[in-house]
């Protein structure tokens, strides 16, 4: 080793100092955490509607939570995934956008990056740092017990959103604010049914396994076609984890090995991005010559049905934030809240595509 | 080296080789201590007794990953099945809590015990690239996984009478169990290295193997212990994380080799073996799990800065031991 590499050496040492160092300072730097992440116009008046509410009602006293003003809390939102899901980043915006609306002191957030171990610091953290009341987006139904109990001993009330935990209702948790899956299901067959006239061969792209999304949004689609469309034939079906790749790589190996597939039913509109490229690919045209149907409600998917290439998405609504001060606004006003909350869910298709585009996350 | 008279230029280098050890065995605790005392002056929340005790805990689970990883990057060697391994092992003790608290420990460290042995004896005999044996035995463990949770679709949950929750949940002194466990386990692990001849050779070997195998140290021994000890280490720290989440999580683990490799490295272990220390390594784990409590106590900065000053913190580090080592050898 000579010596004239010393300096270079030091140059990057010193270089990397100073990134950190910059790092490190912009980390000093509290107090915009109730700024909005960004300000797209709509969606803070597209707020969800209650479809129904099930399970018996859990009241503040019956919580054993202490009554509190939103004005003066510090809230906490434990998002579960990052936000470069589209649908994560609406989720997000919404929150932040409504607990700006309903002027709560502080809103703390964090973002688990899909692992549950982070998502229970993460929790623990915002008890620690003073939080009154938390919204949970759970990374997983299971084994979030340590951040619940902590919670618990602090009297603070955790609302869940878009996944629902197993623990017990009213006592680890207050309420979950989520989409029905297995209704997204029903109606994406229902819209498969209307686009295809009724005669079709149905490929389906699976999200993940291992994930109740996945299970209700085929058992969904699979009762309804068996109760109401004997036309619709399920040919095959085959896992693309949700996403884009995998779906354009799984639809092209189904289109080959099933040439007559005339219909693409995709439990995201990532993987039916994927197969409108497949399709695209095996010389064909997609949404005429193979109808595609999925769910979502993302505006490449929205914008795709507008030109022609999906013929119908069926919205899975992220913008929880509104509903969510909402319940907790009630909450603390002493009125009972349902375990599960289920919203409406809109559909998107060639009639309402090209004017609801704006809606579309 | 050899001249009889020294010139007083020798001397400065050595005093500055003396400077390049510690500071290559305790940069990260300065950088640790410095992120710290900073932290706590700046957050209200951060110095207090339930976060630093949170910190503690929610590192602990790693650290025991770590340490098994420590001794395989010393030895020159890498262990990427730990993620895969540690989920798993939380999976098996979840279902093995609904047969007996003994059946969630055992069966765990028994299984997990056996995927290190096979790679060791693979490694060892075989003379296969650790890194190669390592990634199949990744997809193996993850696989193995998914078969017996029905493709992660089930979730085993321990029984909320079972002793076994006590493991993680119960505390002595007001400080959780799995503190005192790694407080225990690198204390030991820090005897094994300093103390015994299996940790000289672990060092010897990932010096210079040749020479090591030429000097007649039992090299293969070495290596299938050290590859079944980290196997054993990783199925431990699942199963600590199934009794404190009381549940067998499908979805852990996924990265977490590379997240205990960075914490190793960071502590001080050279990534071509030879020279490390154990303590360094629970540096490591802390200092990772410090910078995602800071952040989340910025609370306005997305959480993937940590990802971004870890890395940092990483090629800093690493860039400094390159330097410090061409200090030591003048």
């Amino acid at each position: 080793m000579n010596r004239t590499t010393f300096p270079r050496t030091w140059r990057l040492v010193a270089c990397s100092a100073a990134v950190l160092g910059a790092a490190l300072a912009g980390c000093t730097n509290p107090g915009t955490s109730e700024q909005a992440a960004g300000t797209g116009g709509n969606s803070g008046d597209d707020g969800q509607v209650v479809k129904e509410s099930t399970g018996e009602g859990c009241t503040l006293e019956e919580y054993g939570a202490e009554k509190i003003d939103l004005s003066q809390a510090v809230v906490g939102f434990s998002q579960s995934e990052p936000d470069t899901a589209a649908f994560r980043a609406a989720e997000t915006k919404s929150i932040r956008e409504a607990a700006k609306e309903a002027g709560v002191e502080e809103l703390l957030v964090t973002n688990a990056n899909n692992e549950l171990p982070k998502q229970i610091a993460d929790i623990q953290n915002m008890l620690n740092q003073g939080a009154d009341f938390l919204i949970v987006a759970p990374v997983n139904s299971d084994g979030l017990d340590p951040a619940l109990d902590a919670a618990k001993q602090r009297g603070v009330p955790v609302l869940t959103i878009d996944r629902k935990v197993t623990n017990t209702h009213c006592e680890d948790y207050l309420a979950f604010l989520g989409s029905d899956f297995y209704e997204q299901g029903k109606r994406a067959a229902d819209a498969m049914n209307e686009a295809t006239g009724g005669q079709a061969k149905v490929a389906i792209l699976l999200g993940s396994s291992g994930n109740n999304v996945t299970e209700d949004r085929n058992s969904g689609f699979k009762d309804q076609v068996q109760a109401q469309y004997p036309g619709l034939e399920i040919v095959a079906e085959q896992t693309a984890n949700f996403a884009r790749d995998e779906g354009q790589a799984v639809a092209e190996q189904l289109l080959q090995s099933n040439p007559d597939i005339t219909a693409i039913y995709a439990h995201n509109d990532e993987m039916a991005l994927g197969a409108v490229t497949a399709v695209q690919a095996a010389g064909k045209q997609p949404g005429e010559d193979i109808k595609i149907v999925s769910i979502d409600g993302t505006r490449n998917a929205v914008q795709a049905i507008v030109d022609g290439q999906i013929n119908a998405v069926i919205e899975s609504n992220p913008r929880f934030g509104p509903l969510a001060f909402e319940t907790a606004r009630k909450f603390y006003a002493g009125e009972p809240i349902p375990e599960n909350v289920i919203i409406t869910d809109d559909e998107y298709n060639r009639d309402n595509a090209e004017e609801n585009l704006g809606e579309a996350f | 080296m050899t001249a009889t008279v020294e010139a007083p230029g020798q001397d400065r280098t050595r005093g500055r080789a003396r400077i390049a050890r510690v500071a290559q065995r305790q940069g990260a605790l300065v950088i640790l201590a410095v992120v710290v005392v900073a932290a706590t002056f700046t957050f209200d929340s951060f110095g207090t007794a339930g976060n630093l005790e949170n910190i503690a805990l929610q590192a602990s689970f790693l650290a025991v990953v770590a340490l098994g990883m420590t001794f395989v990057i010393m030895s020159g060697g890498i262990d990427l099945s730990v993620g895969s391994v540690f989920a798993l092992g939380g999976v098996l003790a979840a279902w093995g809590a609904g047969h007996g608290t003994w059946a969630a420990v055992l069966l765990p460290v028994v299984v997990c015990g056996a995927i290190g042995l096979v790679q060791g004896l693979v490694i060892a005999r075989g003379g296969l690239p650790p890194f190669i044996v390592t990634l199949a035995g990744l997809l193996f463990a993850r696989g193995l996984l998914l078969l017996i949770s029905d493709e992660g679709a089930t979730t085993y949950k321990v029984p909320p009478s079972s002793a076994f929750r006590e493991l993680a949940q119960g505390s002595f002194l007001g400080i959780g169990y799995p503190v005192w466990i790694v407080a225990v386990a690198f204390s030991v692990g820090g005897l094994v290295l300093h103390r015994s001849s299996y940790g000289s050779t672990v060092l010897a070997i990932g010096g210079q193997e040749d020479a090591a195998d030429l000097m007649g140290l039992p090299v293969l021994r070495t290596k299938v212990v050290t590859y079944t000890v980290s196997g054993v280490l990783a199925g431990f720290g699942g199963l600590l994380m199934a009794s404190y989440t009381s549940s067998g999580v499908t979805v852990l683990g996924v990265g977490t080799e590379l997240e205990v490799i960075a914490a190793v490295v960071l502590g001080g272990t050279l990534l071509t073996g030879g020279a490390g220390t154990v303590l360094g390594s629970l540096v490591g784990v802390l200092l990772l799990q410090v910078i995602r409590n800071v952040i989340n106590q910025i609370g306005s900065l997305n959480s993937n800065w940590q990802a971004v000053i870890s890395g940092t913190i990483l090629l800093v580090v690493v860039t400094l031991q390159r330097w410090l080592a061409t200090v030591q050898r003048e």
